[in-house]
């Protein structure tokens, strides 16, 4: 393999260095990129004397996205003889480099540099880590070094200034020291450069802001560099790209060694995707020079402008840099870290205040050609490590002429089977690399042996317990219900194994003899609900393909059989009980439709209901966890008979979801509401979630462990499941639209390693009646400075990872407190990250924040304004809350933002137009705001789980008529929208179905909203419009005010 | 009646499909699937064991037939009639034959046939019940014989291996004793040896010193 042995090579490296001179140790360290290492030295040499000249370098692309940062404090320093020796810091985050080994002779002060850098490990004072952090960006900028545009040096320039503080080591060791001295301290070491520099300082945009000259000034300056940069490399391809080479050797570690222009061009494109939002925020920088706001921690005047503000307006952008780093991880959506970053130390933990940890989708569908390749080992068994039973992944490196591999988790050697031997190439490549997917690809699976099977693997089996009482009937579900399962009985998966069965109950237990020998089903009827029996061996679970015709003539009858019924009660409980015995030797899944409050047998539920007086004391949580310990103990059970359950409740009225609930959260499963279920509206919906509910392909009888490098463990887990173990999570049914997260922390207060291995497995029985591993493996570098992790963090697993604290939060305190705590631990971070960079570049009066964290506050909003925590007693129904609770707790990351931060789309102007056709439908999306609907349009919002189609009060009449014929102008709440005869509604209903297919976990049901029509528009829309002010709850502005207010407050 | 069901190929004991809920209602199945197991494992270290056998178990009996490298297996209470426990193994052969006969040997995942579990839970229905009239004029079909299928306890045919085991290891460090004892007992025999004659050399070498001495002398 390629990549490790680079990596090896790097690591050997290392030791020589500090003997080595400072140059040609870097080069050693850069050796597959040698060619340019000795240019790299002239070249520091070259700007060495010149100090004006350092920032110069900067300007060399690159590092333009990278903001004023004391980044820039390095690359100043590094400019001005150093260079050479980020590669090192970046290839090898981890170990405490050897100062010594940088320290270009001639700069005194420079020295000084490392050592702070070197002792940061030990004790971690926040902005003297920050000289090494500006290794890692380059990814990121690297493209805006591409783009010729102004704005690029427009961002570079703010490393200028900060490359002369850079050089006085001393102001970097001060700041640490006492937060509340280093103004002074550092503003007279950083006087000094300033006087030597005043064109530069000019750039910089604390000074800039207040001299339009520096605007014009900087520029000259920086195409001088340029060329003295071509100068310095001798062959003059086009300055950028040299300045490229460089720049790959030191932060691009081994891996992409390859093709790095492929993906910098990528870079670039994703680097101005994730730019444009900040279009505004550079107009607006205009006035501060200098002040680069595409670039990275942007900054904003408290009182700014809204439409400033950073918006994921194009969805949820994973960082890439990661995946590039290592090619070899498994895709992004299957595993994704809150940082890419891992912490070298328990200090360095300690002050990153945001969770730290992995969110993990095993079963995420991929994309159509993307399949995930299926090794068999016959006969070899399963390659894993000895000792910690890692499996066989890439990063596995093979030593002593393929005999033995060395586990990249706990560094063991094992000795190859003899059947999975293969020879080395002269790369210390295996010979058989192309053929082995489970050495090339993250992601693989593995049919499982004998040993992996407690049992031979079960059949998919879907059992489905059925409210028939007198409310179940009159909404229509039953018939719905009915009609939905037999549609799906072809394609349910694992034809022709697949087992299933039925009950249904009022207060008693109706069971179903479906024998495949019958015509048509039997019931039996149990009614002492104390002691539940099962009527009947076996035939009530049935082979569905021999069965077939008895239980579609049962799905046919059952919506008559119960027409009359005039039951009110329902035992729900005992029903639950009765399918478990019935479910108990084979597992699989269990539908319960509820639509009665449970109210005989075990399990029953009083009206406990949405008490006002509670809301806001200590008993508030209460309401939202289980009454009745029944439930949790039953779920624990399913669990361990390997039995899911998905529990759809349809009722009208208070159902006490916190504890039917628990019944999914504890076994995998999930928790469809159809609040005051009504099949003329709701229909479409439950079909089609029931029917995806029935189809989608799912894992049975699975457990999941993640495994992570040594010094590193996962502590807790969140989501909907059980621990079997510590550390193994026992799921009866997986499939692809469930996501877990955990956390992990550090057990060593010092990690040695460089790169820390993650690997998920998830060991299954897929549907067919394979058992099967799968196993996601990925890489993360250790790196010692916080600004590293800012850099890399990942917003979408964040805010995964905080939204399943939060709700986990609020059952055992208020929604006051969940809320709160979320907002402590943003403003905690950005403080933090304030504290790096906020003195050096006087931003007194801004707001910092680290490009990849732009949008945490705006989701952190979005997600005390989600419905499990919004508001108190009024805003949210508890059932609501409840559900919506669950069903977050298992959303992949991606659904999981747009959630928070929906599409709002304007279409009738893409309505009108005659020729238009949906392949060309381009619409941008809108902020969430009500500023953002005009009343003459026509918008959809789409938040994954729901449309909300608004029809503004001055939107021409046509349309409406178009769309919704004569009922334009009648009630919306009873108005359903249908494809009508026309090109408009035609057209509208195109949209929506092609919405709906990029997010088909959920059905989006559409509802009508007409402006100004309450409370209907305030109940769907308005209220969910994040940005604005509601109900007490802050805007967007006063938001980020907030966290500025408070994040300045201590600093 | 009919207990447990399994299917495995001789050659390496690969399991290739068993009954679905198999195990049901009582508490030892773990116990006799692992010696199924251990059965099956013995088999395919190539022990030539005749192709029909039945071995008795605790309360239970298993029935086993090899055909064609894939040996079918049932576990029964001792109480079924051993006729119908071998027919049963009998349908099961030829349906598992015609449908995955091609495949079999390259089979290479466990339970690769598992989707034949419906048609083991149907056949162990109609066995089932030993009264039906099915089965009662099965159990008179003088045609298929049975009675010259050997009976065996558990213990006896998984101790077979263990023992020949026993006995090799046991020959081996007897040989390896022995070779021990024989040089030690050589060894013995040369110091006796010495210790015997050593005193009377040494007197005879000292006397013919001194009449060396008083030749010189004189």
């Amino acid at each position: 393999m390629k990549t490790t042995g680079t990596e090896n090579a790097d690591r050997a490296n290392f030791p020589q260095r500090p003997a080595a001179s400072p140059f040609t140790a870097a080069s050693q360290s850069t050796t597959p990129f040698l060619s340019s290492g000795p240019v790299v030295g002239s070249e520091a040499f070259a700007f060495r004397p010149a100090p004006p000249n350092a920032p110069q370098t900067t300007p060399s692309a690159p590092q333009t996205t990278r903001p004023y940062l004391s980044s820039g404090l390095m690359v100043g320093s590094e400019a001005s003889g150093f260079r050479p020796t980020q590669p090192v810091r970046y290839n090898d985050p981890s170990i405490p480099r050897p100062p010594s080994s940088f320290v270009p002779p001639p700069t005194g002060t420079l020295q000084h540099h490392p050592t702070p850098q070197f002792f940061s490990t030990a004790q971690a004072p926040p902005p003297r880590t920050s000289p090494g952090q500006p290794v890692f960006p380059p990814p990121i900028r690297a493209p805006a070094g591409h783009v010729p545009s102004p704005p690029v040096y427009l961002h570079s320039q703010p490393q200028i200034s900060s490359g002369q503080m850079g050089s006085p080591p001393q102001s970097i060791n001060y700041v640490p020291s006492g937060r509340s001295v280093p103004p002074s301290s550092s503003d007279s070491l950083f006087s000094a450069p300033r006087s030597t520099l005043q064109p530069l300082q000019s750039a910089f945009p604390g000074y800039s802001s207040k001299s339009p000259n520096a605007v014009t000034q900087p520029p000259p300056v920086q195409s001088a560099p340029v060329f003295t940069h071509q100068g310095g490399y001798g062959p003059p391809p086009p300055a950028t790209s040299t300045p490229f080479l460089a720049h790959q050797r030191g932060y691009v570690p081994p891996p992409p060694v390859a093709a790095p222009p492929a993906f910098y061009s990528r870079e670039q494109m994703q680097h101005q995707g994730s730019g444009l939002p900040m279009g505004a925020v550079q107009g607006l920088t205009e006035d501060f020079s200098s002040l680069s706001l595409a670039s990275v921690p942007g900054s904003l005047d408290p009182g700014l402008d809204s439409k400033v503000l950073p918006r994921p307006l194009d969805g949820d952008v994973e960082p890439k840099s990661f995946a590039e780093m290592y090619p070899l991880n498994c895709n992004s959506r299957y595993l994704r870290l809150t940082t890419s970053a891992i912490p070298n130390s328990q200090s360095l933990t300690s002050r990153w205040h945001l969770p730290l940890g992995a969110v993990v989708c095993p079963l995420a569908e991929a994309p159509e050609g993307e399949e995930v390749p299926i090794v068999n080992f016959a006969t070899t068994g399963i390659i894993r490590c000895r000792r910690c039973r890692t499996y066989v992944n890439p990063y596995m490196t093979f030593t002593d002429g393929g005999r033995k591999f060395r586990c990249n988790i706990c560094a063991l050697l094992n000795d190859v089977p003899g059947d999975y031997f293969a020879q080395l190439d002269a790369n210390g490549r295996r010979i058989d690399l192309n053929e082995r997917p489970e050495l090339t690809k993250g992601t693989v699976e593995f049919i499982a042996p004998a040993e992996y099977m407690v049992r031979p693997p079960m059949p998919p089996l879907y059992f489905f317990v059925i409210d028939v009482s007198i409310s179940a009937v009159r909404s229509g579900m039953l018939e719905v219900v009915a009609q939905t399962i037999k549609s799906c009985l072809d394609r349910l998966p694992g034809f022709p194994r697949t087992q299933i069965g039925f009950i249904t109950f009022d207060s008693s237990i109706h069971f179903y003899n479906m024998k495949s020998s019958l015509t048509q089903p039997q019931m039996m009827v149990v009614t002492d609900l104390d002691d539940i029996f099962v009527p009947l061996p076996d035939d009530l679970l049935v082979n569905l393909s021999e069965s077939r015709s008895v239980v579609d003539v049962f799905l046919d009858s059952l919506p008559s059989m119960f027409q009359d019924n005039v039951n009110m009660e329902s035992a729900f409980g005992p029903a639950i009980k009765a399918a478990f015995m019935v479910m108990n030797q084979l597992g699989g899944k269990m539908l319960i439709f509820q639509n009665t409050l449970p109210s005989l047998g075990v399990g029953r539920l009083r009206l406990r209901g949405d008490d006002l007086r509670v809301y806001g004391t200590d008993k508030e949580h209460t309401l939202r966890i289980p009454e009745d310990p029944f439930y949790k103990q039953m779920a624990a059970d399913c669990t361990k008979y390997q039995i899911a359950v998905n529990v759809y409740a349809l009722s009208d009225k208070y159902t006490d979801i916190a504890s039917l609930g628990t019944l999914a959260k504890y076994t995998g499963g999930q928790i469809y509401y159809y609040p005051s279920f009504q099949s003329s509206i709701h229909k479409e919906k439950l079909r089609h979630e029931l029917a995806r509910d029935l189809t989608r392909e799912t894992a049975w009888e699975s457990v999941l462990r993640i495994r992570c490098g040594k010094g590193v463990r996962f502590t807790t887990y969140h989501g909907n499941f059980m621990l079997r173990s510590t550390d193994l999570i026992a799921l009866p049914a997986v499939d692809c639209d469930k996501a877990y997260a955990m956390q992990m922390s550090l057990e060593e207060t010092l990690l040695t390693t460089q790169t820390v291995y993650f690997q998920v497995a998830l060991l299954y029985t897929s549907s067919s009646g394979e058992r099967r591993i799968r196993v996601h493996t990925a890489a993360a570098p250790v790196v010692s400075e916080l600004g590293e992790m800012y850099r890399q963090a990942d917003t979408g697993a964040i805010i995964s990872l905080f939204c399943r604290l939060a709700i986990e939060k609020t059952l055992s305190y208020k929604l006051e407190e969940a809320r709160s705590s979320i907002q402590q631990r943003i403003v905690k971070a950005f403080r933090e990250y304030r504290n790096l960079y906020a003195v050096q570049h006087r931003l007194g009066g801004r707001m910092i924040y680290p490009e990849s964290l732009k949008f945490l506050p705006l989701y952190g909003l979005a997600l005390c304004k989600s419905i499990p925590l919004r508001g108190g007693y009024a805003d949210a129904q508890l059932d609501e809350r409840c559900a919506a609770g669950h069903t977050m707790m298992a959303l992949p990351v991606k659904n999981l933002l747009k959630l928070l931060y929906p599409n709002l789309v304007r279409v009738d102007e893409y309505l009108g137009k005659a020729s238009s056709k949906p392949d060309e439908l381009n619409i941008s999306r809108l902020p969430v705001t009500a500023e953002s609907l005009d009343s003459r349009g026509l918008y959809i919002y789409d938040d994954g789980l729901r449309f909300v189609i608004w029809f503004g009060k001055m939107l021409p009449p046509d349309i409406a008529m178009n769309l919704l014929g004569e009922d334009f102008a009648t009630d919306f709440s009873r108005v359903i929208l249908s494809e009508r005869d026309s090109e408009m509604s035609r057209k509208l209903m195109e949209i929506l179905k092609k919405f709906r297919e990029i997010d088909p976990s959920y059905y989006q049901m559409n509802h009508l909203v007409r402006q100004g029509e309450q409370p209907r528009e305030g109940f769907f829309l308005l209220t969910n419009l994040i940005e604005d002010q509601v109900g007490g709850m802050n805007g967007y502005i006063d938001w980020i005010q907030q966290i500025h207010r408070q994040v300045q407050q201590n600093a | 009646m009919v207990k447990l069901t399994m299917i495995a190929r001789v050659t390496d004991g690969l399991p290739l499909a068993e009954g679905l809920d198999d195990g049901r209602d009582w508490q030892d199945a773990e116990l006799y699937k692992q010696q199924i197991k251990a059965l099956f494992k013995n088999l395919s270290r190539g022990q030539n064991e005749p192709s029909r056998m039945s071995v008795e178990t605790g309360p239970y009996i298993f029935h086993y037939i090899i055909e064609g490298r894939v040996c079918y297996l049932t576990m029964c209470d001792r109480a079924y009639p051993k006729k119908l426990a071998f027919q049963y193994l009998e349908d099961l052969k030829n349906e598992f034959e015609r449908v995955n006969g091609s495949q079999i040997e390259t089979a290479a995942r466990p339970y690769a046939f598992i989707k034949f579990d419906t048609f083991i839970q149907k056949t162990k229905k109609l066995y089932q019940d030993t009264r039906t009239q099915r089965n009662i004029s099965k159990l008179n079909d003088e045609l298929y014989e049975v009675h010259q299928i050997m009976t065996r306890n558990v213990q006896e045919v998984l101790g077979v291996g263990e023992k020949l085991d026993q006995v090799s290891q046991m020959s081996s460090r007897l040989t390896s004793e022995s070779r021990i004892y024989a040089d030690k007992a050589r060894d013995l025999n040369r110091q006796a040896l010495i210790r015997k004659w050593a005193p009377v050399a040494i007197v005879i070498g000292v006397v013919i010193l001194l009449f060396w001495v008083r030749k010189k002398i004189w």
